[in-house]
């Protein structure tokens, strides 16, 4: 069937012919091939085929050059989904107050934009009361506070404090940069749930804290 | 025209042989006769460079530019001893300044300027200098390179990567990749010439390949087309055909080619090169172009860039970690790749290891600089009294 389709899709290519190859994509989504595998299955071995045609002289350098140009616009269609799913769960960044340390909470968040969560990124020099505010304001269960300096690590206390004077000690707070990386009992001390060494353990640490939330709510529910 | 003593002479004809000890040797002597001569001194601050020995050689820079306040070649080893000793960047900054106003078209002074104030925290500075190194000449892969890091730490993986692989697909290294495994080290003395190839397989493979070393497209995609004339299944001919199409930015026709080659040979590694290169230059094919490049790296484990290649497309996979082992790895086989020192240094970034990133970020300048060979070009220029 496949094969039989990406036969289909080189001839639509050969014959210059966009709309049938649109079509040959969508024939092949219909019958239950999953976009991200529409690449391997479809695409690549037309591919292979428009080059075996050319290497055997079937079609001259013009057709191919032209067909290529019809791969190129059939390409996106095919494409794996670059951008990963919307996880649905919000995280709040931000850098301790009087800490103007911006690279790894940038690439964190950054790196969990990617991944698909909602991050909400306060930036560098945000006060406790901030955290709380934006926590409130999107009903975020889950808080990421960098800090480089001792001074202002041993200050992410305060946040804590803040969440559950407001009543909010269901927000799980992770903690970033290098005083907690170096010191991982000074994030027990500030209240934080975990410590984020890196930008992949973040969101694998995120993920894992996302999915523990849901289990708990549906338990709960 | 300078004039120089027969000993300074002497020094420098060793030291353009790498005879450092006995050019230093030769030095010394050349100050016993004359110790105010700062080409001397500014030669001896190379020597000493060298030999790493940095804080000599800051003595001999600086002494030569106290001399003679126009010495560039001076100026040159004197910021490239502060910054590979390091810890030096307030300093250096001064040097590259004045060096970049000196010699205005030094590329290499702009991007040193730039890590220098990258170094001291003036990131604005920075990014200027290293566009400035740009728009001197496009092709400078360690501004790019520069560029990325700075775009890493302002914007986060997903915008730095493809500024990662710009500055990759600058740097020549790249192409030296496909040319080992296809066993082609050297250009061809004279150009092929078609006409004179035998006309057999083996000889128009081996002829279309020298002609691709020497950058003659035309020539081997004509050798190619009569292999595969002959025998259109021909995997090696399709390989070469791929990167012949790569080279022309024909990438679906490049595709098309390396995945019929793979159809007929699996494992073939110059096709395995080409795939993952067209893979790596399309948006959402980042976990294809990993697989593929595993493959390649299967193939061919021992070359660096396989594995600078295959952890740029677990950058874009968001697999940091196992980025940084596949630079760490290219480090370990080749110490002079910039292209890894520099991944590496982001791999280190996403993981808050800042000290580590800014070392990596200094040994692919120790290693760049030491290639270039400005120093003679300078010296050459200086002595020359500014008409090279």
């Amino acid at each position: 069937m496949a094969a039989d389709e990406a036969a289909s899709l080189y001839q639509a290519f050969v014959d210059q012919d966009p709309a049938s190859a649109i079509q040959v994509v969508e024939r092949a989504r219909a019958s239950g091939i999953a976009q991200d595998a529409l690449f391997d299955t479809l695409y690549a071995p037309a591919m292979a085929l428009l080059g075996g045609a050319w290497a055997s002289g079937a079609i001259d350098e013009i057709a191919f050059t032209q067909a290529a140009v019809v791969a190129e616009q059939v390409g996106s269609f095919v494409m794996p989904s670059a951008a990963r799913r919307d996880t649905g769960v919000t995280v709040i960044v931000g850098t301790m107050h009087r800490d103007h340390h911006s690279i790894g909470h940038t690439i964190v968040a950054a790196t969990l934009k990617e991944a698909g969560f909602r991050v909400n990124d306060l930036g560098v020099d945000v006060r406790p009361s901030d955290f709380l505010e934006r926590v409130e304001e999107t009903g975020a269960r889950i808080v990421i506070v960098f800090a480089e300096m001792m001074q202002t690590a041993r200050a992410a206390l305060r946040v804590r404090e803040m969440l559950l004077a407001s009543g909010r000690e269901d927000v799980v707070i992770l903690v970033g940069g290098g005083p907690f990386s170096a010191d991982t009992a000074l994030a027990r001390e500030v209240g934080a749930n975990g410590v984020i060494p890196g930008a992949e353990s973040a969101v694998k640490l995120v993920s894992r804290v996302a999915a523990d939330l849901v289990a708990r709510e549906a338990g709960e529910g | 025209m300078r004039e120089r003593s027969a000993t300074l002479a002497a020094a420098e004809s060793l030291a353009r042989q790498g005879a450092i000890g006995a050019a230093v040797a030769a030095c010394y002597e050349a100050l016993a006769i004359d110790h105010r001569d700062p080409l001397v001194r500014a030669l001896l601050a190379h020597l000493m460079l060298e030999g790493d020995f940095y804080d000599e050689a800051i003595t001999e820079a600086t002494a030569a530019i106290e001399l003679d306040p126009d010495c560039s070649p001076a100026y040159l080893a004197l910021g490239l001893a502060y910054d590979r000793r390091g810890g030096m960047s307030d300093q250096s900054v001064l040097v590259w300044h004045e060096l970049a106003e000196v010699e205005e078209d030094l590329v290499t002074a702009h991007v040193q300027l730039g890590e220098a104030f990258a170094a001291a925290a003036f990131q604005d500075e920075a990014l200027d200098s290293w566009k400035r190194a740009l728009e001197l000449d496009p092709k400078e892969a360690r501004a790019t390179y520069n560029l990325a890091i700075a775009s890493l730490k302002r914007e986060g993986m997903a915008l730095a990567l493809p500024l990662f692989r710009k500055a990759g697909e600058l740097d020549p290294s790249q192409d030296e990749l496909f040319f080992v495994l296809l066993g082609v080290r050297d250009r061809p003395a004279e150009p092929v010439d078609p006409a004179a190839v035998e006309p057999n397989r083996e000889a128009r493979l081996a002829a279309a390949a020298l002609a691709l070393r020497d950058e003659d497209l035309f020539t081997a995609a004509e050798l190619v087309r009569l292999t595969l004339d002959e025998v259109a299944d021909d995997p090696q001919a399709l390989a070469l055909a791929a990167y012949v199409y790569l080279k022309q930015e024909a990438t679906n026709e490049a595709m098309a080619c390396a995945l019929r080659a793979l159809s007929i040979e699996p494992t073939l590694d110059t096709a395995l090169y080409s795939l993952g290169v067209v893979y790596a230059r399309r948006t959402g094919l980042n976990r294809h172009a990993a697989r593929v490049f595993i493959a390649l790296a299967k193939q061919a484990g021992g070359q660096a860039l396989v594995h600078v290649l295959l952890a740029e497309s677990l950058l874009g996979l968001q697999r940091y970690q196992q980025a940084g082992r596949a630079y760490r790895l290219a480090v370990r086989l080749d110490p002079a790749c910039v292209r890894a020192r520099f991944g590496l240094a982001a791999a280190y970034l996403t993981e808050g290891r800042y000290a580590e990133a800014q070392w990596e970020i200094r040994r692919a300048a120790y290693y760049d600089t030491k290639r270039q060979g400005l120093f003679w070009r300078l010296y050459d220029r200086y002595t020359s009294g500014g008409d090279v």
